[in-house]
Order: C-alpha cells, then sequence, then structure tokens
C-alpha cells in the first residue's frame, strides 16, 4: 500500500516534466523510425570508377552490366590508366574497377580455370568441359579480360560490398553466358534463406530497435531517480519514512518499467505497421523477456543513482553505460568476433540477450526453449546489481 | 491532529515574562532523548564533538549556533540519516543504533529546505507522504481535507514549487506532522523566510507545545533563542552553553541574546 | 580584446578548479577508444557451418575440404559432429534456429555422380537470413567458392579473371577504418561537451545576469567561453590521437600539420554546437543530454562511420551533410591511411568552417536575445 504512493508519486513526478514526457515517447518514436530507415545495410550506388583498357567484347558487356545495375553509381569511366590513388584520396570512388586484356596464352590452358586443380580424374567430364569451352568460344583468338578490382581500403566495409556485388555481377554474367550455348555450370547450389527470405535489413534491425528503445528512457529515468530526491533535499523525508529499501527499490523502478513497457507496446507497434515485419513468435514471450530486460536494466540504473551524487553524474554514468551496452549488444555490428578480453563484458551485458531474445522471437519464431538460458543470465544480472544497491544503500545515502 | 496546531491562533508569547508557566511548561520531567558523547567526524574534521544533552517530554529546545556549527549535522544523527561516529543516543527508551525502526514511528523530522517534491501539487504531497507513512485510506482523505482547511483553495491546484514561501512552510509542517509524532525536530524551519511568517510559525510551534509534544528547534537567528524553552548554544561541534534563556542571561549579565551569544564563543575559544 | 581575456581567464579558472571533470573529460575517451576499438569490428572471420555429406565419395570430400579450407568458414563442428548432423538431419535446425550456427550445407546422396555423368548437380544450402547484411556475405562467399569448384570440375573456361587490390589497407583490417571514425567521433562529442554546460551553468547559478549587465558583447562571451576550451579540447584531441596511433597502430601517412589544422577547425566546429546548446538549454542536465545525444548518434550513424552512406535513404543521406563528423571523417582517414593532401579537403574545411562560423553566430544572436528578455 506505501509502495503505491510512491508508485504514484513517480509517475505524477515524471508527466509533470514537460519535456521529460516528450523525451519518454515522442523521441524514442522518431528514433525507431529514423533508425529503421538509417540502418539499411542493404546498400546501392556504391560509387565505381571503370577503367576499360579492354577490346574483349567481355569487357564491355560488363561494364554495361554494371553500369545498369543499381547497385553501382558508375562516377566515370576510361580508357586509359589513372592515378588510382588519387581516385581514393579525393573521395570520388569507393573502387576502380580495371579490365585489362590478359597476355596472350595458348588455347587450352586459357580454357582452364584460373587456379589451376588440374581435373584428371573425371575424364570423361573434361573431355565434355573442352567441347563445351570449344562452342562457346570458337574464335579463340580473341583477346580475354582480367578485372583488377581496386578498393578504397579506408572505407573496408563499404569496399567489400563492392567488390561481392562485382562477383555477383560476373557469376550472373558467366551463366548467361553459358545459357546462350545451352549449358549450365555442372554445380547448381540451391540456397535457402531461412526467416528473412528478402534479406531486408529492417527485419534485422527493426526488432533490435525495440530493444534499444527499452534501455534508453528507462535506464535514465531511474539512474536520476535517487539523486533527484537528494538534490530536492527529499531524500531525507523519504528515508525517515518507514519506506524499506526494497520499498523504495520498487517504488523507483516499477513505475519505469510500467513506462518501458508502453514505450516496447508502441516501438513494436511501429515495427508491425510500419516496417511490416511479422510477429513469428509469441507477444508473451516477447513481454516477459522484456520483463526480465527491464528488472536487470533498473537495477543496474539505480545501483548508478546510489553511486552519483548530482543527476549531471547519474546521467554520465549511465549514458556510458548505455553506449557501452549499445556497442556490446550486437546491434550494430557482430559480437562473436570480439576478443576474449572483452567477452565477459558481452556476456553480462543485458541488452546483448535482450536484442538476441527479441530477434529470435520477431524473426524465427522461437520458443522458450531457445533462449532460457539468456533469460537466466539477466535475471542473474539484474539480481546482483540488486543486491550491490541494498548493500550500498545504507552506506551511501546514511553515511 | 496536525491542524489543530498549524491553525489555532495562538500568538507568539512575547519573549518578555512569557514564561509564566514556569517549570511545568518547560517539561513533564521525563526524559525522552538522552545523548551521550554523541560525535562524527568527516575525515579528519570533527563536525559534532562529544555532545551531552538530555530534552524532557513537553520541552522547545531552541538549538542555536552559527552556520556550519554542527546543528544539521547532529538533527540528522538524531534522525537516523547519518550514522554517528561515536557516542550513543536514545530517544523514548530506544536506541538509536539498535531500534530505528521504532524511533521512526515516533519522530518527526523537517529540514530547512521544507523538502516537499516541488513538482506535486500540496494536495499530492500530503498524500504522497500520508501514504508512504502507512496512514489507512480513510485516514489519507480526512487529512486533505484538513489541508484544504489550512491553505487558500486557490492554491490547492498549484504545484509546491510556485506556493509562496509561507505557505510552502506551513505545508512541510503539516506533512512533517501527519504520523502524530511525540518528537519534531525542525531544523532551521524558519531560514529564507520574513519575520512575519516567522512569528506565525513559532506560534504554530507553541500550539504544539500545548498538545504535548516534545520539539527541537534548531536556528541560527538570535532573536529566535528567546521563544524556547532551553537554549542549546553550539559552536565548531561542541555545546558551549546550556540553559533557559532568562536563566542564562541572568547568569552571564548580558543585556540580549547578541551580548550572550558572542561572550560565549569568546569565552569559548578563549579557554 | 582586454575584456575578452578577461572572460577568457575567468573560464579557465573554472576550468582548473574542477578537476574531477576535466578528469573525465580526459579519461572518458581514452577508455571508450580503447574499449570500442578493440570491440568494434565488420570482420566475420567465423561463420559457424556444418556440411551433411550423404555423398561421401571422394568428390564430396573434396567439396567439403574445399568449404573448410577457405578463409571465410570456421567449420562449427567436428566430422564426427557433421556425422552426428548427418544422422539427425533436425540437429543442424535446431543449431541454426538457436543461432549456433550461421548455415548448413547438404550434400545428397549421389552428387558425384550427378556432377560427372548428369550435370548440374545440387547441393543444398540453407543460410540464417536473420542478419541480412551477413547472410548476404555468407551467400556470396558460397558463391564464390562453389563457381570456382564448379568451373574447376568441368573445365568449362572460365572467360573472366578477376583479382583485388585492397589500397591502403591491404590486410582489411577493421582497426585501420574503425580508429580513426572513433576518433572523429569522440572529438567532436567532448568539444561539444565541454562548452554544453558553460552558459548553462551561469544560468543555473544566476551569475548570468552579471553577464548581461556587463559591458561584454554577445560576440565577445561567446568566445571567450569558447577558446579556453578550445585548448583543452586539443590537449584532449592529440591525447586520442596518440592513443589511436600508437596502441592501435593506425598508419599515419599524410602530414601531420594538415590533421592539425583540419582538427583545430573540426573542434571549433565541435565547441560551437556545444555553445549554441548551452545558450538553448535552461538548465546543464538537459544541455548535457542533448550535447551527447547530438553529437553520438548522428556521428555514428550518420557520417558514414558505421553505416556507409550508400545506404542512407535520399532524405538520410542530406541529413548527413550536416553532421561536422561526416567532413571530418573523410579528412581523417584521407590524411591517416591514404595520405592525401591539403587540396584533396579543401571542401570538406571551409564546410566545417563555415558551420562554425554560422553556429557561432547564431549563438551570439540567441545570446543577444536572451539578454533583451532578461532585462
Amino acid at each position: 500500500m506505501r509502495l503505491f504512493y510512491l508508485f504514484k508519486k513517480e509517475i505524477l513526478e515524471v508527466f509533470r516534466q514537460k519535456e521529460m514526457v516528450a523525451v519518454l515517447f515522442i523521441a524514442p518514436l522518431l528514433q525507431t523510425i529514423l533508425l529503421g530507415y538509417v540502418v539499411r545495410t542493404d546498400i546501392q550506388n556504391i560509387p565505381v570508377e571503370i577503367v576499360n583498357l579492354s577490346s574483349s567484347p567481355d569487357a564491355f558487356r560488363l561494364v554495361n552490366r554494371i553500369t545498369h545495375s543499381p547497385l553501382f553509381q558508375v562516377t566515370g569511366l576510361h580508357r586509359r590508366p589513372l592515378d588510382y590513388q588519387e581516385i581514393f584520396k579525393k573521395g570520388q570512388a569507393k573502387a576502380v574497377i580495371v579490365f585489362r586484356d590478359e597476355e596472350m596464352t595458348t588455347a587450352p590452358g586459357r580454357l582452364k580455370g584460373a587456379s589451376g586443380l588440374a581435373g584428371g580424374k573425371e575424364g570423361p567430364a573434361s573431355g565434355n568441359g573442352e567441347s563445351g569451352a570449344a562452342t562457346l568460344r570458337p574464335a579463340s583468338l580473341l583477346p580475354r579480360p582480367s578485372v583488377q578490382i581496386l578498393m578504397d581500403g579506408a572505407d573496408a566495409n563499404s569496399a567489400m560490398i563492392a567488390t561481392g556485388y562485382f562477383y555477383g555481377v560476373i557469376k550472373r554474367y558467366l551463366e548467361d553466358l553459358l545459357a546462350d550455348q545451352g549449358q549450365q555450370l555442372p554445380l547448381q547450389p540451391q540456397t535457402l534463406i531461412r526467416f528473412n527470405p528478402s534479406l531486408n535489413s529492417i527485419h534485422y534491425m527493426g526488432p533490435g530497435i525495440v530493444a534499444l528503445l527499452l534501455t534508453i528512457t528507462t535506464m535514465f529515468l531511474t539512474a536520476i531517480a535517487l539523486v533527484r530526491e537528494k538534490e530536492q533535499q527529499t531524500l531525507d523525508t523519504l528515508l525517515i519514512s518507514r519506506l524499506t529499501p526494497v520499498e523504495i527499490f520498487l517504488g523507483k523502478t516499477l513505475p519505469m518499467a510500467l513506462i518501458g513497457l508502453v514505450e516496447m507496446t508502441l516501438g513494436i507497434v511501429v515495427v508491425l505497421l510500419l516496417f511490416r515485419i511479422h510477429l513469428r513468435g509469441s507477444l508473451g514471450l516477447l513481454f516477459i523477456a522484456a520483463l526480465v530486460f527491464l528488472f536487470s536494466i533498473l537495477s543496474v540504473g539505480f545501483l548508478i543513482s546510489l553511486i552519483s551524487q548530482t543527476q549531471q553524474q547519474a546521467l554520465f554514468f549511465s549514458w556510458f553505460t548505455m553506449v557501452l551496452f549499445l556497442m556490446l549488444s550486437g546491434l550494430l555490428t557482430p559480437v562473436e568476433n570480439i576478443p576474449s578480453v572483452f567477452q565477459w563484458l558481452v556476456e553480462i551485458n543485458p541488452l546483448r540477450y535482450l536484442v538476441k531474445i527479441i530477434r529470435e522471437i520477431f524473426l524465427k519464431g522461437n520458443g522458450l526453449a531457445y533462449f532460457w538460458k539468456d533469460l537466466v543470465v539477466m535475471g542473474v544480472v539484474g539480481f546482483v546489481s540488486f543486491f550491490l544497491s541494498l548493500l550500498n544503500f545504507r552506506r551511501s545515502v546514511v553515511r | 491532529m496536525p491542524t489543530e496546531g498549524i491553525n489555532s491562533p495562538v500568538t507568539p508569547t512575547p519573549p518578555s515574562g512569557s514564561f509564566s508557566g514556569g517549570e511545568a511548561a518547560r517539561g513533564t520531567g521525563e526524559t525522552v532523548v538522552a545523548v551521550r558523547n554523541l560525535t562524527r567526524k568527516f575525515g579528519h574534521f570533527t563536525a559534532v564533538d562529544r555532545l551531552n544533552f538530555t530534552i524532557q517530554r513537553g520541552e522547545i529546545i531552541g538549538f542555536l549556533g552559527p552556520n556550519g556549527a554542527g546543528k544539521t549535522t547532529t538533527i540528522k544523527m538524531l534522525t537516523g540519516l547519518l550514522r554517528p561516529s561515536s557516542g550513543e543516543v536514545t530517544i523514548l527508551g530506544f536506541d538509536l543504533r539498535r531500534e530505528i525502526r521504532q524511533i521512526k514511528k515516533h519522530i518527526g523530522y523537517m529540514s530547512q529546505k521544507f523538502s516537499l517534491y516541488p513538482l506535486l501539487t500540496a494536495r499530492e504531497n500530503v498524500e504522497f507522504f500520508a501514504g508512504i507513512s502507512g496512514l489507512p485510506p480513510a485516514r489519507i482523505k480526512q487529512v486533505k481535507q484538513e489541508l484544504a482547511t489550512l491553505i487558500p483553495p486557490a492554491l490547492l491546484r498549484l504545484q509546491v514549487a510556485d506556493l509562496p514561501p509561507g505557505i510552502r512552510q506551513k505545508v512541510a509542517l503539516f506533512t512533517c506532522l501527519l504520523t502524530d509524532p511525540e518528537i519534531i525536530f525542525l531544523d532551521e524551519p524558519t531560514s529564507g523566510v520574513d519575520p512575519e511568517l516567522r512569528r506565525n510559525f513559532w506560534s504554530l510551534i507553541y500550539g504544539l507545545k500545548t498538545r504535548g509534544k516534545t520539539l527541537l528547534v534548531s536556528t541560527h537567528n538570535l532573536d529566535e533563542a528567546e521563544y524556547a524553552d532551553r537554549l542549546l548554544i553550539i559552536h565548531q561541534g561542541k555545546i558551549i552553553l546550556e540553559g533557559p534563556p532568562e536563566e542564562l542571561l541572568q547568569r552571564t549579565g548580558a543585556s540580549n541574546m547578541e551580548e550572550l551569544f558572542k561572550q560565549a564563543i569568546i569565552s569559548h575559544e578563549t579557554p | 580584446m582586454k575584456r575578452l581575456k578577461a572572460v577568457i581567464i575567468k573560464e579557465f579558472k573554472h576550468i582548473l578548479r574542477d578537476p574531477r571533470s576535466l578528469a573525465v573529460v580526459f579519461i572518458m575517451p581514452l577508455v571508450q577508444i580503447f574499449i570500442f576499438g578493440h570491440v568494434l569490428s565488420f570482420d566475420l572471420k567465423k561463420i559457424e557451418t556444418i556440411i551433411i555429406d550423404y555423398d561421401e565419395t571422394s568428390l564430396s570430400r573434396e567439396l567439403s575440404q574445399r568449404l573448410a579450407a577457405s578463409q571465410y568458414y570456421e567449420l562449427y563442428f567436428s566430422p564426427e559432429e557433421n556425422a552426428a548432423a548427418r544422422k539427425d538431419p533436425d540437429r543442424a535446425e535446431q543449431l541454426l534456429r538457436s543461432g549456433k550456427i550461421k548455415q548448413f550445407i547438404i550434400i545428397p546422396a549421389g552428387f558425384a555422380r550427378s556432377l560427372n555423368h548428369s550435370p548440374p548437380a545440387t547441393l543444398g544450402v540453407t543460410i540464417d537470413g536473420s542478419d541480412s547484411n551477413i547472410a548476404n556475405r555468407i551467400y556470396q562467399y558460397n558463391e564464390r567458392i562453389l563457381r570456382e569448384f564448379s568451373l574447376e570440375k568441368s573445365h568449362l573456361p572460365n572467360p573472366i579473371q578477376v583479382n583485388i587490390k585492397m589500397f591502403f589497407n591491404p590486410e582489411i583490417s577493421s582497426p585501420y577504418f574503425i580508429i580513426p571514425g572513433l576518433v572523429a567521433v569522440l572529438m567532436v562529442m567532448i568539444s561539444a561537451l565541454l562548452t554544453s554546460l558553460s552558459i548553462a551553468r551561469e544560468k543555473e547559478a544566476g551569475s548570468i545576469h552579471l553577464l548581461f549587465i556587463s559591458p561584454l558583447s554577445p560576440a565577445e562571451i561567446i568566445l571567450g567561453k569558447t577558446i579556453p576550451y578550445l585548448l583543452v579540447a586539443l590537449l584532449d584531441g592529440t591525447i586520442i590521437f596518440l592513443f589511436a596511433r600508437f596502441w592501435f597502430g593506425v598508419p599515419f601517412r599524410g602530414s601531420l600539420t594538415i590533421l592539425f589544422l583540419f582538427s583545430l577547425i573540426y573542434l571549433i566546429c565541435g565547441l560551437s554546437l556545444g555553445i549554441l546548446i548551452s545558450t538553448v538549454a535552461a538548465t546543464q542536465k538537459v544541455a548535457m543530454m542533448v550535447a551527447l545525444l547530438a553529437t553520438l548518434l548522428p556521428s555514428l550513424f550518420l557520417s558514414g562511420f558505421i553505416f556507409p552512406l550508400e545506404s542512407l535513404s535520399p532524405i538520410l543521406r542530406s541529413f548527413s551533410y550536416i553532421v561536422p563528423a561526416t567532413y571530418f571523417l573523410r579528412i581523417i582517414r584521407g590524411v591517416t591511411l591514404k595520405g592525401a593532401v591539403l587540396s584533396h579537403f579543401l571542401f570538406e574545411g571551409s564546410v566545417l568552417l563555415a558551420m562554425s562560423l554560422f553556429l557561432l553566430s547564431v549563438a551570439s544572436l540567441k545570446f543577444q536575445s536572451m539578454r533583451r528578455s532578461g532585462q
């Protein structure tokens, strides 16, 4: 019952601050929408420069395909060599694709693969291949192009993606070439992409952003909750009342948890309606996961509030913690490659588990069996911070 | 009944010849607060140095001293907000270290900043404090009605931050009395309030006394010293003078409080 | 000028009297660059894969080995485990679902026969598509390896030979392009944070009224509050950069003078942003939040640091043009990794300079209007 009044007071205080309400509800929504659109990792229009020094028709056709692909934006097409370094220094392209004529060699050697693993053992097939090559390229004296892709390693991310795209273009070209001859590559992998067949990045990012939403505001609010009372001089009154530390903890965190859940619901609605992502798993499980997460993140926030002296300090600490959680969450970059010295930070990061669980529920429709361990770890992180708070409570408020 | 004390228009007793009640008015003789060798250190700095005093039921203690003398530190220790470095405190027979939960049920505390929630209205503040003190809902309803008789209705809807200081002070005292405490600690309740309001406030304090409450009121304002039944003058963490105001004046031969205070400090600093 | 000097000195004293905040300002970026420099990486060295070989011929084993030996894969399970998955196909599905593997490849029975005698042979590849970016890369790696294998076995002509050359960063080391980006983000964040509190603090303390009634012009106050922090920010920037250079070994191929010059402009830009925030915000708390959020998020997401600018939608792309980090990122990557020179960045430099001037003037105007309404 006493808890109810504390609860009511917290809620009243939050809603009395207009800027707070804006920060709480409008900012996160804007953020979801904005981030949802920013974080399209489907990259298009990569600026490339093409230098075609080859006279082969293959090179011309490939140049043509690249120019017409939406994936590339050809910023310049040249017929003579350039100062490639200069292009990158100016930053006018991420990659330069250079077509050259290869040194003429004898026809059979030319027909073999680039990295020559002699196919001696499958006799009939090789004969088949020879004849195919002959039909494919009757005028065997035509020059054969070699392609060099020069990349700006300073932006290795874009450059690597560009190469990937380029390989795709070549592969399709090759297949078309063979198809013209009524042939196909002898190995046809059937690739099945599970959970997100359209490879739409928003399907991956959207649910993750919902997780982020839950973190930002609730953690900030909890972190300043106690410090504000300190600054307002009202903390003494709370302490002199018959409220126990646990009651104060609950009174401070439960309202934030409620606000967090409302925000998450809004986020989910945005994700479902605006980004058109289907929820494959159970909504109930999603909320259970959110509750466990809130317990751990709010405990951390409460701990921050206890060790801070001013609201500014509290904001700063929680901001620092949050950026750390965000960077180590797998939301932006994969966490598998993080060096083992820092791996423990990943292991105790509640946001990382939530991101994982939310994605699993949304995209894979996984049930509890797949992530109950993650829930346990989040809960443990929460309990540890909770007990640290209780241990610190007397010491930091009653000095 | 909190409002009784606050609303009853007791005029503040003028300092001269007002203590007609004599010893009876000063206390019943039952010791409700006993302090022995109470000390608090912050690092190397000793803020409160071996205080010894007792308070009788029904007394108004004036806790007098310049800023930084250790008044707030002492009150915070007496209310359990600050841990003493050493010394013993017994309040209503309960030991402060071990039985703080019992003590909390019987004390009220109001700090110099009035400690209300600035974003909430007076009514919401009262409801909150009544709520966390564990008053039953019916009683909470009742105190809210009492509050309405206490301050002008137009002000009831304002957030505390927008209330005039005098009203804020009244509301703060009201909340402090919600649990009907036996002993009330008021830490500089009149700081930042004009003399007129200050006098009104003391009339409220007298009202409380008539209802048998025990009060410890700290102030650095010498004018207020004469309102108290008994003075504890604290300087640099030590109690340098103790006794009823008129008796102290007589004993030292000082003509007024200011002189008394100056003398006390000088004699303390030049032993 | 004399008055300006007085403001500068006062502000300096403020900075020096608060050693704790100063320590935070110097230590925090170092901690961040240390952690994030080690942690942020786009490398995808491990793609946990299971290969289920139902064919078990020399050809299928050769293909398995080829996949396993690729620099891109890490086979998640030992051959025995692969064999276990072979008996229980659900196992692979469970592992994919739980995220323990990223893909599984099934080589069907009769694969070798089919490849040799009745091509095309098929191969079942199942990829976890939930992270579209990673799935895309896995798909492309697969295609590349399988195509090479296929061409080899068929003796069809490979009409095109491809080789890749990576300039400036031949080992495609993630830190080399992440660290300079981090330096850019941290520099703008710190500089904005430094000044964001300066005027808000005076507002809270009420001392702003003293500034109002002083004969100082708004421009003098704004400059007087910016210049001292420029020195702090420069020192901070230098420390961050030295850390990047020597701890992470980021190559430095350009001229130190040029980097210094552009860093100076960039820091002024950040400080100006902070001072503008400070004039608008009512309290230090708000100023600080705005400064942190207004610098961190755009610098991370809209500058090309984490997500290539090409991936932004046109509207957001246009936002990226007002983010200072967008320009400085080009400069710092250019100078450190590519050895670019002054003439490459005339445009970027002028934009940053123009931004600073704009921000400072808006701050002065805002201060002016505050003074008018404040009296």
